[in-house]
């Protein structure tokens, strides 16, 4: 059973100081605690830099003493992240978590993963070879599905919902869905026709 | 992966309405769920948690890690029941909502922690405690020697619990008790409205002032300073403590052994010591830096980084480092701890209780059962010195894992079949122990399980 006392004290706790870390966790759904939406801001000084990265959080039945599931839910260039699932390639995540962490010290730790790959011990084959061999191109590619997947000015959102309600959506089940999908307009609607 | 470590980010206000008026400390946030730390276990490198959060992050397969520091470790230690008293009176309604909320768990759970105050703590001896409060207190701590609770609730509470049996409903009468005693105690007591700092970690209202005679300790009968908490719960200055080179650490009150290497001291309570009383903090640390002088000892090891590098370790009778539990000569016994040392998991022989009816069951490790330790159970069994004890075989569980793992067993009637097969040296079967036994194993396969699938993930980071 997940310790939803704790998890209701953990987004009180990261969203009060939003302004500082930028990071935030959100209920995916209005009752359920167990799906959260996390989000971190690109490290400043990597190619990363400028985005918003959407994180899919899974919490398991055990949690605080098992680690949270999560994965990107945005797409990003990263060796010890899966180009094509999100995954994540983090030791925290797996053998060494901790029930004193929390989302939000996981959250953290993603971003300084972000900053500081680890081409070595790698999630994505084919990122980590090009890390290692063509450190140039990494940093174009990566550079290029930050801007491409992760830089959604709040008025692009915005404008996308707009043009989504006005095909006939629900305000709020296009929101959730083009949340859900890294803001991706036609990955949204694909989604929205399928439901 | 270095991990940003952010432990002590603490709630600064708690949202939960009765709480408002009490401003809980940061010191007193337990780290796993993030709430007032209710019966405190304090680990052996000083780290504190809740009894329960520390069960139920410890491993049942391998030595278990501290949640703040990954200090290995491999003892359940007992609730300080020093913490656990203090923090009883300093937030009194706080610490009713843990206690009624923690009973609930309980109940769901059908396992119970230890009532404290009752039969489980009647380890200490009388006469330490109730001794005439005027001459206990020393010269420095002259603000409130008029009455001393600890004599008040010597003499009342552990008397009324001892008739207690089991039960939750038992429970709250006990603390009901406790709790009355507590407040009358708290109200006649001299406040100490002179101490400068106390506005700072309370706000006042209706916070309880904790007062110097809660926090002596336990062998020199003055405010603790720099206080170090052993397996059995009980807390000591760190210079009352003397390491011996050629046995193991005993507490002075108890006699209990302390298994491995010295604790470290508790920061989290040390600080509180320090701000709660700066006046007689200071004394004390005067006073002890005067024998500092004369006898030049070594400084006190704390949980800062490095690890304690005293010697006494703690053989495993074999003297060597446990084999892990999937090796076929291993004696690990997956998922069952010592109620005495609060080893977990036990590591040699097992001894289990066959007249303890807990489902949770009554288990010794060798070194406890030979020492015929008195110490009672760690979730509130009615363990009696006239229980019978058989021995477990650990093979029994390690066949009966195995056949799990490779998906051999279907039924439960195999898992008793298996564990009457192996147990050697177990006495008649009555169905009672029978069914206890599916117990254990059902209890332990999920762990297992996921002990299985993780080591299937292997280290991908």
């Amino acid at each position: 059973m997940v310790d939803f006392a704790r998890v209701q004290k953990e987004l009180q706790e990261c969203n009060r100081d939003f302004q500082v870390s930028g990071i935030k966790v959100t209920p995916k759904g209005e009752a359920n605690l167990a799906h959260l939406l996390g989000t971190i801001p690109g490290p400043i000084g990597t190619p990363y830099e400028g985005g918003t990265f959407k994180i899919d959080i899974t919490l398991p039945d055990g949690y605080p003493f098992e680690p949270p599931k999560m994965k990107f839910a945005t797409k990003v260039w990263h060796p010890n992240i899966s180009s094509q699932s999100g995954a994540i390639c983090l030791d925290i995540l797996k053998d060494q978590w901790s029930p004193a962490l929390t989302l939000k010290t996981a959250l953290l730790s993603i971003q300084a993963l972000l900053s500081a790959p680890e081409p070595d011990d790698p999630q994505d084959a084919v990122v980590a070879q090009q890390y290692l061999r063509d450190y140039q191109t990494f940093l174009g590619t990566a550079r290029y599905w930050t801007e491409a997947f992760a830089m959604i000015s709040s008025l692009g959102v915005e404008e996308k919902v707009q043009k989504l309600v006005e095909m006939g959506f629900p305000e709020d089940l296009v929101r959730t869905t083009l949340e859900n999908v890294g803001g991706d307009e036609n990955l949204a609607l694909e989604k929205l026709c399928s439901t | 992966m270095e991990v940003p470590v952010k432990f002590k980010e603490m709630m600064e206000n708690q949202s939960d309405d009765d709480d408002e008026l009490e401003k809980i400390s940061e010191a007193f946030i337990c780290c796993v769920c993030r709430d007032l730390l209710y019966k405190p276990v304090v680990l052996a490198c000083g780290h504190i948690s809740c009894f329960w959060c520390i069960h139920k992050s410890m491993s049942g397969l391998h030595k278990s890690s501290c949640p703040i520091c990954r200090n290995q470790y491999y003892h359940f230690p007992y609730i300080c029941q020093k913490l656990h008293l203090l923090l009883l009176k300093v937030y009194p309604s706080a610490y009713n909502r843990r206690e009624n909320q923690t009973l609930e768990e309980e109940k769901d759970m059908g396992y119970f922690s230890p009532q404290i105050g009752g039969p489980d703590y009647q380890l200490q001896p009388e006469q330490k405690i109730i001794k005439p409060s005027n001459a206990s207190v020393p010269c420095f701590s002259a603000t409130d020697s008029s009455l001393n609770p600890c004599s008040v609730r010597a003499g009342e509470t552990p008397d009324r619990i001892a008739h207690v049996h089991s039960g939750p409903v038992h429970q709250d009468i006990g603390f009901g008790n406790l709790l009355d005693s507590r407040k009358d105690t708290a109200a006649t007591s001299a406040p100490i409205a002179e101490d400068r700092n106390s506005n700072q970690i309370h706000c006042g209202g209706t916070c309880k002032q904790a007062s110097v005679d809660d926090v002596l300790c336990d062998s020199c009968n003055h405010l603790l300073f720099r206080p170090i908490v052993l397996n059995c719960g009980h807390a000591f200055c760190i210079c009352c403590i003397v390491p011996q080179t050629s046995e193991m650490l005993k507490c002075q009150v108890c006699q209990s052994p302390h298994p491995g290497d010295l604790p470290k001291v508790c920061l989290e309570f040390d600080h509180f010591l320090e701000e709660q009383f700066p006046k007689e903090y200071g004394l004390r640390r005067e006073a002890l830096q005067m024998k500092h002088e004369q006898f030049q000892t070594e400084s006190p090891s704390t949980c800062s980084s490095e690890a304690g590098k005293e010697s006494f370790h703690f053989s495993f009778s074999s003297g060597e480092e446990p084999l892990p539990w999937w090796n076929a000569s291993s004696k690990v016994h997956i998922g069952v701890g010592c109620d005495s040392c609060g080893m977990y998991p036990i590591i040699g022989d097992r001894y289990r209780c066959k007249d303890c009816v807990e489902q949770i069951g009554y288990d010794l490790c060798k070194d406890c059962y030979t020492t015929r330790s008195k110490l009672p159970g760690r979730f509130n069994q009615q363990h009696t010195s006239e229980h019978k004890f058989e021995i477990v075989k650990s093979t029994a569980m390690h066949n009966i894992m195995l056949r799990l793992l490779r998906g051999q067993l279907q039924d439960v009637s195999a898992v008793s079949d298996a564990l009457h097969d192996t147990s050697a040296n177990v006495i008649p079967s009555s169905d009672n122990t029978n069914e206890d036994e599916e117990n254990v194993a059902d209890a332990t396969l999920p762990s297992s399980e996921t002990e299985a699938n993780e080591s299937e993930n292997g280290r991908l980071a």
